[in-house]
């Protein structure tokens, strides 16, 4: 079989590239992130780091700032992805029926995606904690100091980033489900309307089972960018967000008060929760994928037709 | 009587979704284009006497000046748009570049476990970014990358990589595979054929992978504000955020839309490919 | 397997999906690797020689056009692959065009077309480069009934007027016995009978061969080889006829022992005092198909199940008994454990 061999060396040739990129940047700072939460790594500390095994992880899990933090950051993460699957799925559905205007409000609604987001954040950022000087500031102010009373400091400022977050996911999840709904043969649907008359049974019985695996994707993206989005707001006001969510209390603890090895383990306790969520997407949308290797011999007769008009 | 009212409700949904994305844009531009005496006394929602003095502000570079009672800091906007405009066209290009050979590996050439590979650069999403600028930084150092673009860049195609590889690769996977044979028969090379009808055929799913990095190097304002502190290398994201606490804020909103413009062109423009692109990719699940 | 192809033959690969027909042509396109033995196009063995270097052309079931290209792009892909000077190639895709009526359509995109003219387009893209060797897997199945039937003549014309060899895949019986020069009969990776179409129709090696050709296939009956009067019998609970003595030596030495028997449907008629009362057989109506031109009756014999073809004038009834006459030059005979022909 040498054609195989050639094919799978082929493969790792044209694989490198991608691989040599992602080790040779994220290789080192992932592994020096790992090391540095199990060692006493400080800047106040003694010159040399020691090795002090998971004392860091005993010390986070014994502080109530860090259940609360975790908590906080769930809840972040769960309450902006499902504002943007309630906002992005009917935009989506909206979008996929004929209409005159449709071309236009797809334009609308791609916009906030289309704007790039580590610069449009500043503008929010003013236009939500103006300045003492604008017209409506002084309604905003009341509005955040009433805010800041009621949910604890920062949390204006935090319930901007959400507000933010869900406005420019919620255009990129519609979008990206748009993109799913096109994917699914129409006949599904046909063939739904024929069976039941309800609309809510139809979107709960057919499409949504259907756009799950774009759902699940969508989402993870949506996780990523909302880690995003909190820390340009940190970095844009130099940390002046202090609602306790992991990011800001790595990032209080890291660049603060130089207690290195305490802000990575930190930020690496998400990692658990993500991984469920990576679990469960793969679940959802790898699993679909035929598993025929490429070289077994199975002439697909499919026409070319729809494949083609990609 | 029924059918219009449905037809009504439709169109009000349509008019809805139109206005709750657009309406934080057209605020935010409003307000640039308000002189300081409106921004205090006007209405929020609408601009009676429009001025590009804050646009012009932007441009008018050279020394840092009182303007009002504010000192306006040195803004080289220009140059802003320039370094954004390399970081951002090399970030695409390093990004496909590497995307696309991978991506036909994996979706085409297959090799034992392509699915775990696939997964695990995937995976790579999970890595939290708080404090992962420490070790970048010590890399980007021992690469000889301090203050330069390709640190950014860098940085930027691993985080685009991924999402990309994995729609290119679905795609490549799905392509009926006599669409090659074909070629091969005709008389091309596995590299010809290719270049020559795989690579054109994936068009659409490289605009989404395109538009993709697009979005996720536009995303980033954080390892631009740290990465480069040379006022002559910064991005616009760099140089407003970090003037921000100095440079007013309506010439900063300003910087952002006129920032903000080619890009939304470039997305109206390819808009359709990239759903097109992405609906590809999806076709039996990707 | 070992088949030879003459030049200019049309030979046709047929056989139930699955069989290795395809798996077969496209080891001679060079797109499947061979592990043993060897494949030559006319004095060259090209067990290692890539696809592009075969002289070969190929049409592939779902036509595997290039979506971006025009139809004009598609058609001279293959010899701007071969360097082919601009105005030959301009002259050589007119000529295909023209050949196969789609010249309208050359600055189209396929995605503008019908299945039938990308089906052209794909024949197209394959003569105009003159190939030693056309291969052709099952290029008509996408299309549909009466399409299928006006392309099946259009490219019996063109291999006529292009005198190239050509192998053809399919599953269609029909197709193959209509095409082919020769037919080769394939099941799971073995070749079954080679032969001229009429010949695998009127004498097939197998049960198999006489079972997958012609339609409706042949009736089959399992009989019981006996001895009486002087003459060879087959009999079942439903029926005895006589064998003619033509085939009484070969069945001789089955005496005793269970056979297949066949018949075709063409050679099964309603009985009239004409025929002899060894080759009647008593059978009831139990579906009645009129197909305009003839009849089709399905009609149980004893345990068995027949069809018959017979005359559009017959008149039966759903149910009632009839006498079929059988045409004793007609019979088949085959082992029960080789499925050989006897």
């Amino acid at each position: 079989m040498a054609g195989r061999a050639r094919r799978i060396t082929a493969a790792y040739l044209l694989l490198s590239p991608a691989l040599v990129l992602m080790l040779g940047v994220l290789a080192y700072p992932v592994g020096w992130e790992v090391w540095i939460s199990v060692t006493n790594f400080s800047s106040r500390g003694p010159g040399d780091r020691a090795f002090v095994g998971l004392l860091n992880y005993r010390a986070m899990l014994h502080d109530s700032e860090f259940w609360r933090g975790l908590v906080t950051t769930v809840a972040y993460l769960g309450v902006t992805t499902l504002a943007k699957l309630a906002l992005g799925v009917p935009m989506a559905l909206l979008l996929a029926r004929p209409s005159r205007w449709r071309a236009l409000v797809f334009l609308a609604v791609f916009l906030p995606w289309a704007f790039p987001g580590g610069i449009t954040v500043i503008a929010w950022y003013w236009m939500l904690n103006p300045p003492l000087v604008t017209s409506y500031a002084v309604a905003l102010g009341t509005l955040k100091h009433a805010v800041d009373v009621a949910a604890g400091g920062g949390a204006y400022a935090f319930l901007s980033v959400v507000a933010f977050n869900v406005w420019r996911g919620s255009s990129f999840t519609a979008v990206f489900l748009l993109a799913g709904l096109n994917a699914i043969p129409t006949e599904l649907f046909e063939y739904a309307r024929l069976e039941s008359s309800s609309v809510w049974q139809r979107f709960r019985e057919v499409t949504l089972p259907l756009l799950r695996p774009y759902m699940a994707l969508a989402v993870f993206l949506s996780f990523t960018s909302a880690f995003a989005d909190l820390a340009n707001v940190w970095m844009l006001t130099g940390g002046r967000i202090v609602f306790p969510v992991l990011g800001t209390q790595a990032y209080w603890l890291g660049i603060r008060g130089g207690q290195f090895a305490e802000a990575a383990a930190r930020s690496l306790s998400m990692v658990p929760v993500l991984v469920v969520a990576l679990a469960l997407l793969f679940r959802w949308f790898d699993r679909r994928e035929d598993t025929v290797d490429a070289a077994a011999p199975t002439a697909s007769g499919r026409s070319l037709g729809h494949r083609a008009a990609a | 009587m029924r059918r219009r009212t449905r037809a009504a409700g439709h169109a009000l949904a349509l008019a809805l979704a139109a206005l709750y994305s657009v309406f934080p844009i057209y605020f935010i531009t409003v307000q640039s284009l308000k002189s300081p005496q409106e921004d205090v006394f006007g209405s929020p929602l609408w601009v009676r006497h429009p001025t590009f003095e804050n646009y012009q502000e932007l441009f008018a570079g050279g020394e840092a000046r009182v303007r009002g009672y504010v000192i306006v800091p040195r803004v080289p906007f220009l140059g802003w748009v320039a370094n954004s405009t390399i970081v951002l066209a090399f970030s695409v290009v390093l990004t496909l570049g590497a995307a696309v050979p991978a991506a036909y590996a994996l979706g085409r050439l297959r090799p034992p476990g392509w699915r775990w590979w696939r997964r695990a650069l995937f995976a790579t999403y999970v890595v939290p970014h708080t404090i992962l600028f420490i070790p970048l930084y010590q890399v980007v150092i021992a690469l000889g990358l301090d203050d330069s673009h390709a640190a950014l860049i860098l940085i930027y195609a691993t985080m685009a990589l991924p999402f990309c590889i994995w729609i290119l690769s679905a795609y490549y996977g799905h392509l009926p595979r006599e669409i090659e044979e074909s070629a091969f028969v005709e008389g091309a090379t596995p590299l010809v054929a290719f270049l020559r009808v795989v690579l054109p055929m994936s068009r659409h799913v490289l605009v989404a992978a395109g538009l993709f990095t697009i979005g996720t190097v536009g995303q980033d304002f954080m390892f631009a504000s740290i990465f480069l502190l040379d006022p002559g290398q910064q991005t616009v994201a760099a140089g407003l955020g970090v003037m921000d606490v100095s440079l007013e804020e309506l010439v900063t909103v300003a910087g952002v839309n006129l920032a903000a413009i080619p890009v939304v062109l470039l997305c109206a423009v390819f808009a359709r490919g990239y759903v097109r692109g992405l609906t590809a990719a999806m076709v039996e699940g990707a | 397997m070992n088949l030879q192809v003459r030049d200019k033959e049309f030979v046709v690969l047929v056989g139930p999906s699955g069989c290795g027909k395809t798996t077969t042509l496209r080891m001679v396109a060079g797109l499947e690797e061979i592990t043993s033995g060897e494949i030559t196009i006319g004095d060259r063995v090209v067990n290692d020689l890539p696809p592009k270097d075969r002289d070969i052309a190929m049409v592939f079931q779902n036509y595997a056009l290039y979506p971006h290209m025009t139809v004009y792009d598609n058609m001279a892909f293959g010899l701007k692959m071969r360097k082919f000077p601009k105005p030959e190639i301009q002259k050589r895709v007119q000529d295909a065009a023209e050949i196969l009526g789609i010249h309208e359509l050359l600055r189209r995109k396929p995605r503008q077309l019908s299945g039938g003219q990308r089906q052209r387009v794909a024949v197209g893209r394959a003569i105009v480069r003159h190939p030693k060797v056309f291969l052709f897997d099952e290029p008509l199945s996408n299309l549909d009934a009466k399409l299928r039937v006006q392309m099946r003549v259009e490219l019996k014309r063109l291999h006529d007027r292009l005198e190239t060899t050509a192998i053809y895949v399919t599953h269609d019986q029909v197709e193959a016995m209509t095409l082919g020069d020769r037919v080769v009969v394939m099941k799971d990776g073995w070749i079954q009978q080679v032969g001229e179409p009429l010949e695998l129709y009127g004498r097939p090696a197998n049960k198999f061969v006489a079972g997958f050709i012609g339609s409706p296939a042949m009736n089959f009956a399992d009989v019981t080889i006996g001895e009486a009067n002087g003459a060879m019998w087959a009999e079942n609970p439903g029926m005895r006829i006589k064998i003619p003595a033509a085939q009484a030596d070969q069945l001789r030495r089955y005496k005793g022992q269970a056979v297949a028997f066949g018949i075709r449907p063409e050679d099964l008629h309603v009985a009239t005092g004409a025929d002899a009362q060894d080759n009647v057989i008593d059978a009831v109506v139990d579906v009645v198909e009129p197909l305009g031109s003839e009849i089709l009756l399905d009609v149980k014999v004893g345990p068995t199940v027949m069809v018959a073809r017979v005359e559009p004038t017959v008149r039966v009834k759903v149910h009632e008994p009839m006498r079929l006459g059988l045409d004793p030059e007609r019979f088949h005979f085959f082992d029960n454990k080789t499925e050989a022909a006897i």
